[in-house]
């Protein structure tokens, strides 16, 4: 997953809540070995290495991870994909080598993209492409689940209030501090971190946010991001940030994901998903805009911000 | 048909075998499937349950623990409503079973690991082999007497990293290897949480690796395997130890030491030194063997190489040191640690996987195939052996020797 895991929690001495950061990192360290493609020795690259040549039988929590996410590449149309991996490496965002890719490269890498060429099968656990060249690539979804996994931990241990963040991906506010209502959790300016705008208060809820601040190259005064949007083997253009709030990590990692790649059109996908909320930041290259959906912060008032400030500049309230 | 219709039909009939319950085979007529049976279903018991199910055709038949949210947690990892048991000899005795994984805590193990051979299973037995010299020998003797396999939890044997080093010094790429430094550095306090309400005795048992009721500490738990890929560079096991310890930092009631130092000699006088400490993570977890032409590092990931500088031909060429006008040294070397770039050791696609997958398939395989584990009982014992005299030499303050040890305990 490569990315900074933070816990934060309350307990009851020092000493017990060295322990449950112990068995939360243990956690965590788990699922990297299972689902990091990072790790050459992690299942996923197992599956990835073998799946092309037969069925692959995975144990049931990695099964029923990828059949999740295949399920969300349904419900999404394909706008959050597991099966990105071939893009990403052929765009160079895998190296942090961003590069405009050749027409034969890139027809190559969509060849080897698209869900609905992975074949499950429930009664053996196993998964096989139906094409050579295609690789798994949980990271739109991983880095939620582990939040997911070890709230559980930390929930089992008898925790009652604790902030679990993966990096600046997912956080998920278990219970709340005590003497308050809910953890409180700030949305940043994609183009200036330092900036606050919107701040939550959020209780047995996760939040994730997918950007396209932190990877992205320019070439002839375009800015391509890492997001792909793998229905058409292109960088997603247009977005800046996408955030969304829900019941677990898992499904705001990967919602938020295929939100980024959907931009404006954000609504028919939300509505499919129960008790979510999202707040996007767009731009047109000159002037951003806010997209927002039941979203709770009341500050952010508009649901659209004209910025007249020039390209890339930060978005302000009108 | 598309692929939500063929999950939903196959799902549906996964559900329908469900409702046959206890040991009813799940999945059908497979002739090569394995059912296990598992006692302790705690943290490693756990990982070994997903590792294992990643193996075509394993199933798990049994579940045992004393510990009751223990069942919930295995069923979840199956996803099945897996056959319970609180005594390890009802699970013994149930049918369809056709190995075991024994995972407790290790003062267990004889007691657990000689039940499931003489009851007729195959046993897939975690590390270290048994806390004390008399269980050693008390499992090696019942793997001998049942004929049936026992694999022993050292994982990082079938490590292909670890494999490619062995056949490297075994072809004599590294010369003569002299010291093998292993060190397994944590900073941490090794405590797990302890459930609200629990007994002082739940709380022993959660945290076990901290009591010398049930456990061989740092030696055990850690150094097993350092100890055993020793075993493996220098070819059997060693003939003396010396050992220091204590609970010298995280002073919170556990009797286990908190740091250890030994240093195995082997009986060819090469020297095997292993250091775990909880309070500082510099060097993780990573063995380093010293030959007369190189090195190797091995970590839980990797492995390198780093050959030894050519050896000058001649004295002539080296440098000659001069010190107001006189000659005080013929040779000069820089001594400073080596920071270069080593020779990555190389793993081809189709044996790389993780040291977990790769034992448990492993295991598998010598079940199907009728054929003797790799990690058997004689590697096992050697590396069991050798824990328990690390151990009693921290505790005894002196350089105890194999030999005179083990005859005493064959004598009492």
């Amino acid at each position: 997953m490569g990315t900074v895991f933070a816990v934060h929690l309350y307990a009851e001495s020092e000493s017990q809540a060295l322990s449950l950061f112990e068995v939360a990192f243990e956690e965590v360290e788990r699922l990297e070995e299972a689902l990091s493609k990072f790790r050459p020795s992690s299942e996923i690259c197992r599956i990835n290495r073998l799946a092309a040549f037969k069925p692959v039988t995975t144990d049931p929590e990695v099964f029923s991870l990828i059949d999740r996410s295949l399920r969300y590449s349904e419900q999404t149309g394909g706008a959050f994909d597991i099966t990105v991996g071939s893009l990403m490496r052929t765009w160079g965002f895998f190296r942090a080598e961003g590069h405009f890719p050749s027409t034969d490269d890139l027809n190559a890498a969509r060849e080897c993209t698209g869900f609905e060429k992975i074949v499950l099968d429930p009664g053996t656990r196993t998964i096989q492409f139906g094409v050579p060249g295609m690789e798994l690539d949980l990271g739109a979804i991983g880095k939620g689940y582990a939040v997911d996994r070890t709230v559980e931990v930390l929930r089992d241990g008898g925790v009652n209030a604790a902030l679990v963040v993966a990096g600046s991906s997912t956080v998920y506010a278990l219970g709340a501090p005590p003497g308050e209502e809910g953890w409180k959790i700030h949305v940043f300016d994609p183009l200036d971190r330092t900036r606050k705008i919107s701040t939550v208060k959020m209780r047995d809820q996760a939040v994730s946010t997918s950007g396209s601040y932190e990877r992205f190259f320019e070439l002839d005064g375009r800015r391509y991001c890492h997001v792909m949007d793998p229905r058409t083997g292109m960088p997603v253009e247009g977005v800046l940030q996408t955030t969304l709030i829900g019941s677990d990590g898992a499904m705001t990692d990967a919602i938020s994901n295929a939100l980024f790649v959907v931009g404006p059109n954000g609504s028919a996908l939300l509505s499919k998903f129960e008790d979510v909320s999202a707040l996007s930041v767009l731009t047109d290259g000159s002037a951003q805009r806010i997209l927002k959906w039941n979203w709770p912060d009341a500050a952010v008032e508009r649901s659209e911000i004209i910025n007249i400030e020039p390209s890339y500049g930060r978005a302000q309230p009108s | 048909m598309n692929r939500r219709e063929f999950i939903g039909r196959t799902a549906g009939a996964v559900g329908g075998a469900l409702l046959l319950g206890g040991s009813e085979r799940l999945f059908g007529a497979s002739s090569d499937q394995i059912n296990l049976g598992i006692i302790g279903v705690g943290s490693r018991g756990q990982q070994l349950m997903r590792t294992f199910l990643r193996v075509p055709g394993v199933r798990f038949a049994g579940l045992c623990d004393v510990y009751e949210p223990r069942f919930a947690a295995g069923r979840k990892i199956t996803g099945e409503n897996t056959p319970i048991y609180h005594d390890h000899r009802e699970l013994l005795n149930a049918r369809d079973i056709d190995a075991v994984i024994v995972s407790t805590p290790l003062s267990f193990h004889a007691d657990h690991i000689t039940a499931v051979l003489e009851s007729g299973h195959h046993v897939y037995g975690e590390k270290s082999m048994a806390l004390t010299v008399e269980g050693c020998n008390r499992i090696r003797d019942a793997v001998k007497r049942s004929g049936k396999h026992y694999q022993v939890g050292l994982q990082y044997h079938y490590a292909p990293w670890y494999r490619e080093v062995l056949s490297r010094i075994q072809a004599g790429k590294l010369g003569k290897i002299t010291q093998v430094y292993a060190y397994w550095h944590r900073n941490n306090s090794w405590r797990r949480p302890v459930p609200a309400g629990a007994d002082e005795k739940l709380a022993r048992l959660i945290n076990w690796r901290l009591y010398k009721e049930y456990s061989g500490g740092l030696v055990a738990e850690l150094g097993s395997h350092h100890i055993n890929f020793a075993n493996e560079v220098f070819g059997g096991m060693p003939e003396s130890v010396i050992g220091s310890g204590g609970v010298d930092y995280w002073k919170d009631g556990r009797e286990t030491d908190d740091n250890v130092q030994v240093t195995y000699r082997y009986p060819t006088g090469q020297t095997l030194f292993f250091s775990a400490i909880t309070t500082n993570r510099l060097d993780g977890d990573q063995i380093r063997v010293y030959g007369t032409d190189g090195s190797a590092v091995l970590t839980e990931a990797d492995a390198t190489i780093y050959y030894e500088p050519k050896r000058p031909e001649s004295a002539v060429q080296q440098e000659t040191i001069v010190q107001h006008g006189i000659v005080t040294g013929a040779t000069y070397r820089s001594e400073l640690p080596y920071l270069g770039v080593g020779e990555p050791v190389p793993v081809p696609a189709d044996k790389m996987g993780s040291p977990d997958y790769l034992a448990c398939a492993s295991f598998i395989d010598a079940l199907r195939a009728n054929k003797r584990p790799e990690a058997d009982e004689d590697k096992a014992w050697n590396e069991g052996i050798a824990v328990c005299m690390g151990n009693q030499a921290i505790a005894q303050g002196q350089r105890l020797k194999f030999d005179e040890h083990l005859a005493k305990a064959a004598a009492a």
